[in-house]
C-alpha cells in the first residue's frame, strides 16, 4: 500500500480526477472478479441514461472568434458539448445511435420520497457511449446526485471514492430518497471539464405529503410542510448553467483551456438562452420519452436548432394560481434571478424546508434569488390578477447580473431570461413539470 | 507548533519521482491515523487530523499572550510550483502558512504582540472583536500627516518594531485575524490566520447554546484562500504590482491544495504548510456517537467560495462568530449542501453522516448487481466493496489507498474552475471526509 515504483504524483492527480485507472488497471483482462449476488436486481431500471458528446445551438452572433460559433459544428448547431441522454426503452441499436447526440441540460427527472411503509427503490442505469469527436479521451462517466444525503460512495458517483463507467459499460445507481426538495445531478469524472461541458441537470424529490388536499387543494407540495405553505398548482424547473465558448471549442479541437481564465459567455436556463427559452418543449417527460425511429430526439416544431435542448422555461399559469419554481445552479458563477412585478417567497433551499431546528419559520419574500454554484432554491409565487388586454400578461424572469442576460450583445435581453405568462383562466393542468398545459 | 524546516534553510526540491513517492506514502500514513484530536498541550505534538490549536504558553489563566512574528517563506502548490509568501509565525518560529490557529476561551483578556521584521509597517486586525487596544489605546486607523488613512489599525513600525494588541474575547466563535495595513498586498501575501474562541459552556460546544454541541475529535478547519502568482513574484523581487491585473490562479484550503490537503497535519514534506484538511469521522450512532462534527469555515479570499461537502447537508449554526438565533433565542440555523461563504465571512457548520441504509454484504446487500470491477474504472480510494468496513480484491495492478474498508466522501469548491492550479485540474480546495468503520475495525 505504500507508494510503489511507477506511481508518481502526476498519475496520482489523474487518478484522483478519475481520468484513468492506475497504470495496469484498465489494461487488465484476466480473471473477472465475480459479481456479488443481488437481492433485488430484477426488472428494468426506472431510468436508463447514456453519457456521450454532441452539439447544441447558441446564438451565432456576436461571434467570439475563433471559438464561437465552432467551425466544426454541423448546421444548425454552434457549440460542442458533453451530455446525458435518456435512452430508457430503446433497442440496443437505437441506444448506440445516440452517440454524439447528447442534450443540454440533461433530462429533468423526479422521484417520490422513499416511503418506509411501501419501500420502493429508484434505479438509474448509466451507460457510456463514448465521445465521437474525441475518442482519444476515453473518459469514464458517473452520475453524481448532488446533495443526496447520507449517500454511500458506491452510489455517489465521485470517481475517486468508488467506481466510474468506461465506454461500453454500465452501472446502476440505487436511490432511496428520504428528503424531498430540489437537487441537481452531474457527471463527477473530471468534473471541472465534464460539468462545464454540459453533463448537468436537475432532479427533485416529491414529498410524502403529496396527495393531501386538505392543506392545499392541488395536493401538490414542495416539502412536508405540515401547513400547506409549499403547496402549488404548477411547477417549473429552472436549471442554470453556463458556456465559456473557449472551453467548449478547446474540447472539440483537442486543446486545453486555462480554467483560471474562466468566464461565462452564455448563461442559460434549462440549456437555452432567451428567447429560445420560451420556445416549446421537446420530449421532456422522462418516464414517457418520445424519439424517432433511430432513437433521436425530435426538435420542437419550427425550432430545428433546439433538437438537443428540449427543455422550455416558459411559465404559463392562470391568475391566482400558485406557481413553484425550482432553481438549481451548476454554472461556476452566482446567478441573480429576478422577477419584475411578482414577489417570490423562498420556502426551500438546498433541499431543505426553511425552518430552524425548533420549527421557526425562516421563509422570506424577495424579488431576486441569488443562486450560487451548487445551490438550489425553491420559491412559490401567486400569479397576479389578470390585467389585460392581451391574451395573457407577461412578466420577465431574468438574471440581474446583466452581462449574463444579454448573450454579450448590447441593447437587448438574452441569456438567462424567460417569460411568465399569466392568463385570466383556461390553462389546463400540467401533465409533467415545465409543461405549458396549453 | 510545527517546527520542521525553516526560513533560513535552503529550500531544496527532491527529484519529482522521489518526492511523489513521499506524497503517496504520506497520504497512506495520513489514512492510517484515524486519531483522536485532543488539543495538544505540547505544541510540538499536533494531532494528525483536525484543528491544531495554538494556545498561549505565556500570560496567566484568563490572560493568554501570543507573540506573532512576520516572516517570509515558500509554500508548495499542486502543480509543482512554489509561491513566495509572507506570514505570521507563532512566537519566533520559522515561517508557516497560514498563521497559527489561536485558541482562547470566552472572556479571556487576549494579548497579541506583533514583531515586525519587514521593511514596511504591518499590523493585525481582529474582525469581530470589539474594544481592541493597541499599545493601551483604542485601535483606531492610522493617518498620515494630511489625514489620509495609511492603515486600518495601528502598526508595528518597519525594521523590528512591535505593537501590542489587547482585547477581551467576549463572544465565542470562529474569527479571522489579518493584516490591516496595505491589505490588498499583505493579506494576499499570507498575513492571516484563524482565531477560535471557545464558549463558557464547554470545549465541546461551539457557542453557549446546548444545540451547538459537537464531537471534539471531529472538529475541523476549512480556511479558503487564493493566490495570484504574479503578485507574489513581484513582492519577492521588490517590484510594484498593478492591482488591476490581479487574477488568482491557485485556490487553497488550509494553505494547501489537493492532494496535499489530505496529508497529515505537520506532514514532513510540507514544512511550511502545517494544516491538513482531511475530516476523519465515524458514522452517527445514538449511543456511541450521537454528536455531530464541527467544520469551521473561513474565507480570506476576494469572492464567494461555494464549498460543497458531499455525503450530507451541514447545519449552519453561526456566521461571523454569532449563533444564528432570533431575539427570543429562536433557532435560525439552516441546512446547506453548498456552503456559499463570502469574503471575510466565517461559517460554523455541524455535520454528521448516517449509515442510512445499513447495507451489509450478508444481511442487507445493495439492491443491485455489483458489477465486475474489471468493467469499471476504480477510484484510488475505493475499497473494492460497497460496504463500510469491507475490502475486496482489486484487479491485479490496481493501486488502492484504502486501508480498512473506510469510505471517502469528497468536499470541494463548486466554482469548479477554482479546483485547478494554473492548469492542473482536480487540485486546489478539495478534501475528503473519511468515514471510519464502526469500532472494532481493522484500521489499526
Amino acid at each position: 500500500m505504500s507508494g510503489s515504483a511507477g506511481f508518481d504524483r502526476r498519475q496520482f492527480l489523474k487518478v484522483a480526477g478519475g481520468v484513468v485507472a492506475v497504470a495496469g488497471g484498465m489494461a487488465w483482462a484476466g480473471r473477472v472478479l465475480e459479481p456479488i449476488a443481488a437481492s433485488a436486481a430484477a426488472g428494468p431500471p426506472d431510468l436508463y441514461f447514456a453519457g456521450t458528446d454532441g452539439w447544441i445551438y447558441l446564438p451565432p452572433t456576436p461571434t467570439i472568434p475563433p471559438y464561437h460559433p465552432d467551425v466544426l459544428a454541423p448546421n444548425p448547431f454552434t457549440t460542442y458539448i458533453f451530455g446525458f441522454r435518456n435512452v430508457s426503452g430503446m433497442t440496443d441499436t437505437q441506444r448506440q445511435n445516440q452517440k454524439n447526440k447528447a442534450q443540454h441540460s440533461a433530462p429533468l427527472f423526479w422521484v417520490n420520497q422513499f416511503d418506509p411503509a411501501h419501500p420502493v427503490d429508484f434505479t438509474v442505469q448509466l451507460t457510456n457511449l463514448g465521445l465521437a469527436l474525441r475518442p482519444d479521451l476515453f473518459d469514464a462517466h458517473t452520475l453524481h446526485w448532488h446533495g443526496f444525503r447520507n449517500v454511500i460512495p458506491f452510489f455517489d458517483g465521485e470517481p475517486t471514492g468508488s467506481v466510474s463507467v468506461p465506454a461500453g459499460r454500465n452501472f446502476t445507481y440505487v436511490y432511496r430518497p428520504r428528503d424531498p426538495g430540489t437537487y441537481m445531478y452531474h457527471c463527477h469524472v473530471e468534473d471541472v471539464e465534464h460539468v462545464h461541458m454540459g453533463m448537468t441537470g436537475l432532479v427533485f424529490v416529491r414529498p410524502l405529503q403529496d396527495g393531501n388536499t386538505t392543506l392545499y387543494p392541488s395536493g401538490k407540495y414542495l416539502y412536508n410542510d405540515g401547513d400547506g405553505s409549499t403547496g402549488f398548482d404548477r411547477e417549473f424547473a429552472m436549471f442554470l448553467s453556463e458556456v465559456w465558448a473557449e472551453a467548449h471549442w478547446a474540447d472539440a479541437h483537442i486543446q486545453l483551456p486555462e480554467w483560471s481564465d474562466y468566464r461565462a459567455d452564455f448563461s442559460m436556463i434549462n440549456g437555452r438562452v432567451y428567447p429560445d427559452t420560451i420556445a416549446p418543449n421537446g420530449s421532456i417527460d422522462p418516464f414517457n420519452p418520445q424519439y424517432d425511429a433511430n432513437g433521436d430526439l425530435v426538435a420542437p416544431a419550427g425550432h430545428e436548432q433546439l433538437q438537443y435542448q428540449p427543455h422550455s422555461s416558459l411559465v404559463t399559469c392562470n391568475a391566482g394560481e400558485r406557481v413553484a419554481l425550482r432553481f438549481a445552479n451548476l454554472g461556476f458563477r452566482e446567478q441573480a434571478m429576478t422577477i419584475t412585478g411578482i414577489r417570490m417567497r423562498v420556502v426551500g433551499r438546498d433541499a431543505t424546508l426553511m425552518r430552524g431546528r425548533d420549527g421557526t419559520d425562516t421563509a422570506y419574500g424577495t424579488d431576486t434569488v441569488n443562486v450560487g454554484p451548487g445551490e438550489s432554491y425553491d420559491v412559490v409565487f401567486t400569479a397576479p390578477a389578470y390585467q389585460g388586454p392581451g391574451e395573457y400578461d407577461t412578466y420577465f424572469l431574468y438574471n440581474r447580473a446583466f452581462a449574463r442576460a444579454n448573450n454579450l450583445a448590447p441593447g437587448g435581453f438574452g441569456g438567462a431570461a424567460t417569460e411568465i405568462h399569466v392568463y385570466p383562466n383556461g390553462v389546463p393542468a400540467q401533465a409533467y413539470p415545465n409543461d405549458w398545459g396549453i | 507548533m510545527i517546527t520542521n524546516g525553516g526560513a533560513n534553510q535552503a529550500r531544496t526540491r527532491a527529484p519529482r519521482g522521489r518526492r511523489a513517492t513521499w506524497i503517496v506514502t504520506a497520504a497512506v500514513a495520513a489514512l492510517l491515523a484515524a486519531a483522536s484530536v485532543a488539543t495538544p498541550a505540547a505544541a510540538d505534538a499536533p494531532p494528525r487530523v483536525g484543528i491544531v490549536c495554538t494556545t498561549s504558553t505565556a500570560g496567566s489563566p484568563g490572560q493568554p499572550v501570543f507573540d506573532l512574528t512576520t516572516t517570509t517563506g515558500y509554500i508548495s502548490l499542486p502543480d509543482g510550483n512554489t509561491a513566495f509568501m509572507w506570514g505570521y509565525s507563532n512566537g519566533f518560529d520559522s515561517f508557516q502558512h497560514p498563521g497559527p490557529v489561536l485558541c482562547v476561551n470566552e472572556g479571556d483578556v487576549v494579548t497579541v504582540i506583533l514583531h515586525n521584521t519587514f521593511a514596511e509597517p504591518v499590523s493585525v486586525m481582529f474582525p469581530g472583536q470589539t474594544g481592541v487596544l493597541a499599545d493601551g489605546v483604542p485601535a483606531a486607523p492610522e493617518l498620515d500627516g494630511s489625514g489620509v488613512m495609511t492603515s486600518l489599525t495601528p502598526t508595528a513600525p518597519a525594521g523590528g518594531g512591535t505593537v501590542t494588541y489587547t482585547f477581551t474575547a467576549a463572544n465565542p466563535g470562529t474569527y479571522l485575524y489579518e493584516s490591516g495595513t496595505n491589505p490588498e498586498k499583505q493579506v494576499r501575501m499570507g498575513l492571516f490566520g484563524a482565531l477560535i474562541v471557545r464558549p463558557t459552556l464547554g470545549a465541546d460546544y461551539a457557542y453557549d447554546r446546548a444545540d451547538s454541541k459537537f464531537t471534539p475529535s471531529e472538529e475541523f478547519m476549512v480556511l479558503l484562500s487564493e493566490i495570484d502568482p504574479y503578485q507574489h513574484q513581484a513582492v519577492e523581487e521588490g517590484r510594484s504590482f498593478n492591482m488591476n491585473t490581479y487574477h488568482p490562479r491557485y485556490w487553497l484550503i488550509n494553505g494547501r491544495g489537493f492532494p496535499d490537503s489530505i496529508a497529515d497535519n505537520g506532514a514532513s514534506w510540507l514544512p511550511t504548510q502545517p494544516y491538513g484538511a482531511l475530516a476523519s469521522v465515524y458514522s452517527y450512532d445514538a449511543t456511541d456517537h450521537p454528536d455531530p462534527g464541527l467544520a469551521r469555515y473561513l474565507n480570506v479570499g476576494t469572492e464567494d467560495y461555494p464549498f460543497h461537502p458531499h455525503g450530507n447537508n451541514g447545519t449552519v449554526i453561526a456566521r461571523d462568530g454569532r449563533p444564528l438565533e432570533g431575539p427570543g433565542g429562536e433557532d435560525l440555523s439552516f441546512e446547506k449542501f453548498a456552503i456559499n461563504i463570502g469574503p471575510g465571512q466565517t461559517w460554523d457548520v455541524l455535520f454528521k453522516w448516517y449509515d442510512a441504509e445499513s447495507y451489509d454484504p450478508v444481511t442487507n446487500p445493495v439492491p443491485v448487481t455489483v458489477p465486475s470491477l474489471a468493467n469499471q474504472v476504480i477510484g484510488v480510494f475505493y475499497s473494492g466493496s460497497p460496504y463500510l468496513g469491507t475490502q475486496e480484491a482489486l484487479p491485479p495492478g490496481t493501486q488502492s489507498l484504502n486501508q480498512c474498508g473506510e469510505y471517502y466522501i469528497i468536499s470541494h469548491n463548486h466554482a469548479l474552475y477554482q479546483i485547478t492550479s494554473w492548469g492542473v485540474t482536480m487540485t486546489g480546495p478539495i478534501t475528503y471526509m473519511r468515514i471510519n468503520p464502526p469500532t472494532p475495525n481493522n484500521c489499526g
